[in-house]
């Protein structure tokens, strides 16, 4: 569905993205994982044509190119901020962006009626956005991204700012959004989503791709063993081991007291493994 | 094409929808016209004002003198006491108080010996234009009243003769300058008399214009005002010179408007969104621009419109006016284009965008007329396309200008929409494609 091959680009003495090569298959929900810096956002902005790789190739769907304004229609974006106008109600919002791309008449109506009620905001379609809560902006701005039918969406930093039951409904559309066939981009930092979500992960940093696999599998190659830690009076101790259940028993045999955790291997693990910081940093 | 519409009527929407933007767009022109064109019009054209008059001598000349100030067309007068007038002035109700004194007269009468009448004008330091404009139109009218007196030649007969007694009682002349003057005195008595009988022959036989009678010969220059009619019709009311300011407020709120338009946009995300749209950024920017042409076209209709029904402001030609509106709006929507570059925030585009539209529309003479602007200040002026636009609007509205001059304001008003649009397109393309 989105081919990146070796690509590349520099702001000034800043290399954003080096050599890149990535291939996200139809159908799939791919994560970006990375932290802030990370260079995600300037892969998503070559992906969707607003910027200009300095080298290497972008090929969208069969043959078709980012550049190209026609290839661009497969394409829908759920920005990082909320792309809509704060002025016009939620159903203008649709219309003027259903227009942009290229809807028109009938076709317009009835995706216009899809996506609010897609977003559960057909009973606010004469609201206007300066009169939403959070979450409903939030929603809105996934409507304006889909309206048109694209088959790749990519979907950045879609939960920022919004409370647990809204990222839930989110998680729940861009699963049903899968379910429909759609391939879905879901650019993160927050690992727990990458793991919930995604079929498949890359995790970058400074521009590159560090490792791409499932989730499953980067943790398996990359997230080391599970660790049990013992916490008492100040002091700490840990073991790796790939039996921490059995490491639990022989603890509580010997009488260790503290506090005994069990850390198993995440994408933080893996993360923290690959690059040699954490996600946060 | 269909992508540029749908933007632009997004945009017209939107300008329409925010409520500050419709008020400096729609309303405070409106304000500007009227307010301009009430200050410019008030008293028909000419400039009056009303000054306190005391009258502390209270003899017939006095209040003959205060009849005629009274009837003066450039002041009016409220007789006053002196205590009043004094406070009323100091308090700044009044711009100023003439105070006829004792022996005005008196005075009055004796015209070749003793000292003029006196008034005394009271004044308020902060209205010093006006208190001079006050001396020359008593000037004016004392001159006349002297004047007056030399016509009359009972009056003047009766004069030389208490000049003669006078004269004699006088003991602190010397002999022969008192010789002198009473030669004098007794000549011009002379001629009085004879002046008199001459004016009753002349009178019996002709009123020829040739004849001159006394006022004619003492008068120290005769000067004839004419009016020259203008080439060119002149407005016939104030609100042609305020709606040309008042349509230039409502063009700058346009584009200062959708100058910041394109900065909400990026900053907000919206131009992201867009440009992901299957539209180029010349889609983009073309739709921008034809929302500001079409805004400016349309605030300008709407003024000329109530400047017309309300304010019977006719347009000389409604060819030329078509040609100063479009060239205008090609003008501010290339200098709207390019005010968009000059910050990359909201507060930053804003806050410079309003200081340059201010300082084009200071030297412009969107503020003040340009008449009223030191030479150098006017010379200026020409860099500045509310000048232009102005001088466009004027012409058509009421200097009546053939399209040969209407060329010169409206083709620099459309080179500079292109420049400065092309200059803004390069600046965006430069920072949004990097």
């Amino acid at each position: 569905m989105l081919k990146l091959l070796d690509v590349s680009k520099s702001f000034g003495e800043i290399k954003a993205v080096c050599n890149l090569s990535l291939e996200i298959k139809p159908g799939e929900i791919f994560g970006l994982l990375g932290p802030n810096g990370a260079g995600k956002t300037t892969t998503v902005n070559m992906s969707v044509g607003l910027l200009k790789p300095d080298s290497g190739s972008i090929i969208i769907g069969e043959n078709g190119s980012p550049a190209s304004a026609k290839d661009r229609l497969q394409i829908g974006v759920a920005t990082q901020a909320l792309a809509i106008y704060e002025d016009l109600s939620a159903e203008e919002n649709l219309i003027f962006f259903g227009k942009m791309n290229g809807v028109r008449g009938a076709k317009l109506k009835e995706r216009v009626d899809w996506a609010l009620d897609f977003v559960s905001l057909d009973n606010r379609r004469k609201g206007k956005p300066d009169e939403f809560s959070g979450g409903m902006k939030r929603r809105l701005n996934l409507a304006c991204s889909i309206l048109h039918d694209p088959d790749l969406i990519f979907m950045d930093e879609p939960t920022v700012g919004v409370d647990p039951q809204t990222r839930n409904t989110i998680f729940e559309k861009i699963k049903v959004l899968n379910n429909k066939g759609k391939t879905i981009i879901y650019i993160t930092h927050y690992m727990e989503e990458a793991e919930q979500l995604c079929d498949r992960v890359a995790v970058i940093d400074n521009g590159r791709v560090h490792a791409l696999d499932t989730v499953d599998s980067l943790i398996k190659s990359h997230g080391g063993k599970p660790v049990v830690s013992i916490r008492s009076n100040g002091d700490s101790e840990s073991f790796e081991t790939d039996d921490p259940l059995g490491k639990l028993a022989e603890l509580k045999q010997a009488n260790v007291n503290g506090r005994i955790s069990i850390d198993y291997p995440n994408l933080e693990r893996v993360f923290l493994n690959l690059t040699g910081r954490k996600l946060r940093d | 094409m269909m992508q540029i519409f749908t933007l632009a009527a997004k945009d017209i929407k939107l300008m329409v929808r925010d409520k500050a933007g419709f008020f400096f767009t729609f309303i405070f022109p409106i304000i500007i016209a009227v307010l301009f064109g009430s200050v410019f019009s008030s008293g028909g054209g000419t400039r009056t004002f009303t000054v306190l008059a005391v009258d502390e001598d209270n003899t017939g000349p006095s209040a003959e003198f205060l009849e005629t100030l009274n009837n003066a067309s450039e002041i009016n007068i409220t007789k006053s006491e002196r205590t009043g007038a004094e406070e009323s002035v100091r308090k700044g109700k009044y711009v100023a108080f003439v105070a006829l004194k004792k022996g005005f007269g008196e005075a009055s009468e004796k015209v070749f010996f003793g000292g003029p009448p006196e008034i005394e004008i009271g004044v308020d330091p902060s209205r010093k234009a006006e208190a001079a404009m006050l001396q020359g139109i008593l000037l004016k009218y004392g001159s006349e009243r002297f004047q007056n007196a030399f016509s009359d030649s009972d009056k003047m007969h009766s004069s030389v003769s208490s000049a003669k007694k006078s004269l004699a009682d006088d003991g602190s002349l010397s002999e022969p300058m008192r010789n002198n003057l009473d030669r004098l005195y007794t000549d011009l008595d002379r001629f009085f008399v004879k002046e008199k009988e001459l004016n009753t022959e002349i009178s019996d036989e002709s009123s020829s214009s040739e004849n001159l009678g006394m006022a004619d010969v003492m008068k120290p220059l005769s000067i004839n005002v004419t009016d020259v009619a203008r080439e060119k019709t002149g407005p016939t009311n104030a609100y042609y010179v305020s709606f040309p300011q008042g349509i230039l407020w409502g063009i700058l709120s346009v584009a200062a408007t959708f100058g910041l338009s394109i900065v909400i946009e990026r900053t907000r995300g919206t131009m992201q969104r867009l440009r992901m749209a299957p539209v180029s950024l010349g889609h983009i920017l073309a739709g921008k621009a034809l929302a500001c042409f079409i805004s400016i076209i349309g605030v300008s209709i709407i003024l000329l419109l109530l400047a017309y029904i309300v304010f019977k402001v006719v347009p000389a030609s409604i060819l030329m006016i078509a040609m100063a509106v479009t060239a205008s709006a090609v003008a501010f929507t290339g200098i709207m284009v390019l005010l968009s570059v000059l910050g990359k925030t909201e507060r930053a585009v804003g806050g410079v965008g309003w200081s340059v539209l201010l300082v084009m529309s200071m030297i412009g003479g969107g503020m003040v007329p340009l008449i009223f602007m030191p030479e150098w200040m006017q010379r200026i002026g020409a860099i500045s396309p509310i000048k232009w636009a102005i001088i466009s609007l004027e012409g058509a509205l009421w200097r009546n200008f053939s399209l040969q001059e209407m060329l010169l304001p409206c083709n620099i008003l459309v080179c500079t929409g292109v420049i400065t649009f092309l200059l803004g397109v390069v600046v965006i393309r430069k920072r949004e494609l990097a």
